[in-house]
């Protein structure tokens, strides 16, 4: 019996193995799996809230808030509205994450570094301070700092340093700035801005000049002395114009029957908890992303540098330091975000920051909306992070590398 | 640049649904209640044979963990009554600890048959979380000060700092207090009480605000009581009294009845060691414990002995208050004129009157 | 060394002086090789004496741990074991059977994967046994407790012989009594309505050291599946797929887990049908895994990266198809890559599970806290009580981290 041969036409690809089909349809299931998971989600909580009579809505934002904020470093009236005073709490969160990554950087660069030391006891004393602090949960130590910062002495009996700087458990109150009139400090401040501003552009275009032409003409001090000089011209001004200077100093001083310290300037316990517990913490985290960049710097460089004569410190300034900026800067900016990200701890040691302060509000407000505002405050935070990481990465990038 | 922005483009996709969710209620309407359509929540209880009460387990007197780890206290009393009330068996509970934040989505979702946590009733929780029953005791919000400070009145405590838990009308009185008498008090706040009263005994704060309740639990929790004082006047009313879901009004008549129940008992001078298992030939006695007569147990759908239950098992009212609040537990001075003394029209001597405890009559 | 050449004598060896050798030359070269360094040195050992000797005055002095055994198994378990929790008090052995079957998963873990491993599975299982001799009174440890503590030196022993002279000693093998030994450990802990000796007790009570351990490990655990398939959604060229899973990673990296954990509170008894338990343990789960989820996304998400293209290739040349190259090919690989990783992930987990008590559970930290709080007569104590507490989660932490990095080395990560 002959087969007949199969014949050889092409059909083209079967449906079913066409590339571009099993995209659009992975594509489209999934979109749909995805928005049914969402939707489905989203629809039992709309039943819910329903049903169960449970308040939503954005109303509430122009409300008065009507409770106190223990921190705040903008002016607050428990009569503002709930907006403002998401706002207060946003801007304590700030606060804390840029003084507690400032502090944090510092302290781990420094701990990074002795931790290579050639002395080998300080070497494993930091090995010990790492290993320890980054193994034991934030809260455990906030707790712990929360305790200890309340065996200091209280206000009336705490201790007092040149009769103008006050330390006890209520916090530290130090001498300040002060503006002496909303409209005067405010217009001064923005002139100072300007100032700044101007002096690096003077430095700027200073030193573009001093890389072309190779000509020195001190840009750091150019610029410097002009920020100052403007600075300095805007106060005059602002002063003349006004009859008083813009900001005045103010010390702190003990009043009334319970000897209260007011005025000056005033790190208040929660904040002082929150931050030396978050700057120990991410401390110990940076000094191992220190300690893994300078080590991923190779030996022959810092041995090259050596020999054409550089000191350790000037090796370490020069040659290791800005390579291994490449390896740090990624992982920190990640810790950054941590470190943000963790001052929502703040509520257990006091602190009223951005999170505390959003689960009172679900006392008098939807809490569905709060959290929804609260999270996009977050997301831009981290976004914030993230975009400066990205543009660091560009600014160090290796050219033609 | 390009991924920051689908970044931005998909946070927004993922988060748009929640801002219709958010958007999609300005006013709450009233809706059926689902409870009441799935079957009373007394066959509800009797089914699971026990009495879901959402409390608190760090409040001393009221609801707080003894060394082997149990749930007592007064609001656990409370709970107790019921479950005796209801099944006859007082230890038929569950408790469930929440914070005062919860106090509100717990009792609205249903998902607990009684709240019963230093809950102060008003108008609004009324209307929006549930039924209150019988204030069964009267708070206030005052001052806890060091007796050394020689404050005589709320008065003067202008310029103090003053601790305070927030998430509470506490937080709220403090500031109103501190404007209307421009005293300009610096409230400190904390997530948990425990903290604020920790910060207050080590002198953080002048002072530390709550209710009076509190105020002594807290007082007799220091390492010396007597250093310190209660200021007496209070700053607003806290009338305290369990809570349950909207929606069964057999249920909501049961509570009422068991917390009558148990000043009714003490206005009568039934105790747990005395109650009678046979007629005494007092017709309101004999009524309350199914003697003789009846107050209502059938409709209500309880057993006509379940006040025998309740006042053997728990005790009637001045006995739960003793037990927690008064001198066996945090020191609650009850005296005959104070508001939480049982008010009575007996035409005998030595009845207290003074008071604002009180029943409605039982038949 | 210069390569010398053949012809060259060799010179006889010329010993080094002996200021370079022996403790001295130790010294000279790691303590005082500079003057700075020599400052250095004196300044910390100057530190480490002040530290200790302050340090060991106050542990063995003026330290009151009295606290520590007060409390004693309730860091454990919680109030697992109460009358409200369990009438009668006999829920004890409940959680220690879920210890004895973890040991004994321990000890086939020593046979597969050796070396650190089965120092940990015995320092586990020593450390169990020790506590059957803790200076309790009989009343308040009773035999029973202290046998079946003591148990879990043959559990090992058992698990081990099992792994070594059974089939069940495969990785495979392995990986499934581990699931089910998890599986177990909850239905135990949860308990089965209408069987006697298993009263259900409400989640409620859970709490505790275990209360951490069980969320981080269920929380890792079920966030490798779904982490998986995020990571490979984020890689995918497919624009929405992709869309969709950056949108989750961002979001569930860019808020803080207390504040997820809070916002579950309100929003997860509303997302779910009512069919779904109402408590807070579920509500934690499932933000825990989500959390969990995105972080392990961007792991895998490394660990593919790191692969060479090369590999990929080689599969598609093999006739593999697209998903067999995924799942066959890159992601054992990317995974094996990153286990280190992910080891750093649960550690970083199980310190986040301290964080529960914003939603009213009862885990390790928040039982000190509250009984310090709740009992004043200690609150002369509560330094010691965070140090202790804050040394058993570093026990647990860097072990983990200890075991990770041998495992690295073993694996030979980033030296193929």
């Amino acid at each position: 019996m002959a087969t007949t041969p199969r014949a050889l036409t092409y059909r083209g690809i079967p449906v079913w193995r066409h590339a571009l089909i099993i995209r659009w349809v992975v594509q489209i299931v999934s979109a749909l799996v995805a928005v049914t998971l969402v939707v489905w989600f989203f629809a039992n909580i709309v039943g819910a809230i329903q049903e169960r009579d449970i308040p939503a809505g954005f109303g509430f934002l122009s409300r008065e808030y009507q409770t106190p904020i223990g921190e705040h470093f903008i002016p607050y009236e428990s009569s503002d509205t709930f907006l403002y005073a998401l706002l207060v709490a946003a801007i304590n969160t700030v606060v804390v994450a840029i003084l507690g990554v400032i502090l944090a950087t510092m302290l781990g660069v420094l701990i990074g570094v002795a931790r290579l030391s050639g002395s080998w006891i300080l070497s494993r004393l930091m090995l010990v301070y790492i290993e320890f602090f980054r193994n034991v949960p934030l809260l455990v130590q906030l707790l712990f700092w929360f305790f200890i910062v309340l065996t200091l002495p209280p206000v009336r009996e705490g201790y007092v340093f040149f009769d103008r700087i006050y330390v006890n458990n209520a916090g530290i109150s130090m001498p300040g700035p002060v503006g002496s009139s909303l409209a005067s400090a405010s217009a001064w401040l923005a002139l100072a801005a300007v100032s700044v501003g101007l002096g690096v552009l003077v430095h700027r275009v200073l030193t573009w000049r001093e890389d072309r032409t190779g000509r020195a003409s001190y840009p750091l001090a150019a610029g410097i002395t002009v920020a100052v000089a403007c600075g300095a011209a805007a106060w005059l001004i602002v002063g003349s114009v006004v009859g008083e200077a813009p900001l005045v100093i103010s010390s702190p001083e003990p009043y009334g029957r319970f000897g209260r310290i007011g005025g000056g300037f005033t790190i208040r316990a929660g904040l002082l908890i929150l931050l030396i517990g978050l700057v120990i913490y991410t401390s110990a985290f940076v000094a191992e992303i220190v300690r893994a960049g300078i080590q991923s710097v190779g030996r022959g460089q810092t041995e090259a540098s050596r020999a054409l004569g550089l000191s350790g410190i000037d090796t370490l300034r020069h040659v290791t330091f800005p390579q291994a900026l490449r390896v740090i800067i990624p992982p920190m900016i990640s810790q950054y975000l941590n470190l943000t990200k963790n001052s929502s701890l703040g509520g257990a040691v006091g602190y009223t920051d951005l999170t505390n302060v959003a689960i009172t509000m679900t006392q008098t407000a939807p809490a569905v909306s709060i959290f929804l505002l609260i999270m996009l405050a977050y997301l831009a935070m981290s976004l914030t992070w993230s975009l400066i990481g990205n543009l660091y990465n560009r600014h160090i990038r290796i050219v033609g590398g | 640049m390009n991924g920051l922005m689908k970044l931005v483009i998909a946070a927004t996709l993922f988060l748009a649904p929640m801002l219709l969710i958010a958007c999609s209620r300005e006013t709450p309407e009233q809706t059926s209640d689902p409870a009441a359509a799935e079957g009373s929540r007394l066959d509800a209880v009797k089914a699971r044979g026990n009495v879901v009460c959402a409390s608190n387990n760090g409040i001393p007197g009221f609801g707080f963990i003894d060394e082997n780890g149990n749930h007592v206290g007064f609001d656990v009393d409370l709970c107790r009554a019921v479950a005796a009330a209801v099944l006859g068996d007082a230890d038929a509970i569950e408790i469930v600890p929440i914070s005062a934040t919860e106090m509100g989505a717990t009792v609205q979702s249903g998902d607990v048959d009684l709240l019963v946590r230093t809950v102060t009733r008003s108008s609004s929780r009324d209307a929006k979380w549930g039924n209150f029953a019988y204030t069964m005791y009267y708070d206030g919000q005052g001052f806890l000060v060091r007796k050394d400070m020689n404050v005589p009145s709320v008065l003067d405590l202008e310029g103090a700092a003053v601790c305070v838990t927030q998430g509470t009308t506490t937080e709220l009185n403090l500031q109103d207090f501190s404007n209307q008498y421009d005293l300009g008090i610096q409230a400190v706040t904390f997530e948990k009480t425990d903290s604020a009263v920790e910060a207050y005994r080590n002198g953080q704060c002048d002072a530390f605000t709550t209710d009076h309740s509190g105020l002594y639990a807290y007082r007799s929790s220091l390492p010396i009581p007597d250093d310190h004082i209660v200021l007496p006047e209070t700053i607003s009313e806290e009338p305290l009294a369990p809570a349950v879901p909207h929606g069964d009004e057999q249920w909501y008549d049961i509570v009422n009845i068991v917390m009558s129940m148990l000043v009714y008992a003490e206005a009568y001078g039934i105790s747990s060691d005395n109650v009678p298992t046979a007629v005494t030939g007092n017709s309101k006695v004999d009524r309350l414990f199914g003697l003789e007569g009846s107050f209502g147990q059938e409709t209500l759908g309880i057993s006509r002995t379940a006040a025998q239950d309740v006042i053997r098992s728990v005790g009637n009212y001045a006995e739960i208050y003793h037990r927690s609040l008064g001198d066996d537990g945090i020191g609650l001075p009850r005296g005959d004129n104070t508001r939480n003394a049982l008010w009575s029209a007996a035409p005998c001597s030595d009845c207290p009157k003074g008071g604002q405890i009180y029943a409605s009559p039982l038949r | 060394m210069v390569a010398g050449q053949g012809t060259t004598p060799t010179p006889a060896p010329v010993l080094p002086p002996r200021s370079e050798v022996g403790a001295v030359g130790w010294a000279r070269a790691n303590l005082f090789s500079s003057w700075y360094n020599s400052l250095l040195t004196v300044i910390a050992s100057a530190a480490v004496v002040l530290g200790l000797w302050f340090g060991l005055n106050w542990v063995v002095l003026d330290a009151e741990w009295g606290v520590i055994e007060t409390i004693g198994g309730r860091f454990i378990i919680g109030g697992y074991n109460t009358d409200q929790a369990c009438p009668g008090n006999d829920c004890f052995w409940r959680p220690q059977a879920a210890l004895l079957m973890t040991t004994a998963l321990l000890g086939m873990l020593w046979v597969v994967a050796g070396g650190v491993v089965g120092r940990i599975a015995m320092a586990v299982a020593a450390a169990a046994a020790l506590c059957a001799f803790l200076p309790y009174s009989m009343e308040r440890m009773g035999l029973d407790v202290r046998l079946l503590l003591l148990a879990n030196l043959p559990a090992l022993g058992v698990g081990w012989a099992l792994a070594r002279y059974t089939p069940v000693g495969k990785p495979r093998w392995v990986l499934v009594t581990g699931v089910s030994v998890f599986l177990l450990t909850v239905v135990l802990l949860r308990g089965i309505p209408g069987v006697w000796g298993l009263q259900p007790v409400p989640t409620l009570y859970w709490g505790g050291l275990t209360l951490n351990l069980l969320l981080a490990v269920a929380g890792i655990a079920l966030s490798l599946p779904l982490g998986i398939a995020l990571a490979l959604g984020r890689r995918s060229d497919l624009p929405i797929v992709k869309l969709l899973c950056v949108a989750f990673i961002e979001i569930f990296r860019g808020v803080p887990l207390i504040t997820l954990l809070f916002a579950s509170q309100h929003l997860v008894p509303l997302a779910f049908p009512e069919a779904f338990p109402r408590n807070s343990l579920f509500s934690a789960g499932v933000v825990i895994t989500l959390f969990s989820a995105a972080y392990m996304a961007e792991n895998i998400r490394g660990g593919l990266q790191s692969l060479h293209p090369g590999q990929a290739e080689a599969a598609r040349a093999l006739g593999l198809a697209g998903w067999q190259t995924t799942l066959l090919i890159s992601l054992p690989q990317a995974i094996r890559n990153v286990i280190p990783t992910i080891v750093g992930q649960f550690i970083s987990l199980f310190k986040d599970t301290s964080l529960v008590y914003i939603i009213g559970m009862v885990d390790m930290v928040e039982i000190g806290r509250t009984f310090i709080l709740g009992n004043p007569e200690y609150r002369i104590s509560t330094k010691e009580v965070f140090i202790f507490i804050a040394l058993v989660f570093w026990a647990f932490t860097y072990g983990m981290s200890y075991a990770s990095r041998r495992l690295e080395q073993r694996l030979g990560v980033g030296t193929r």
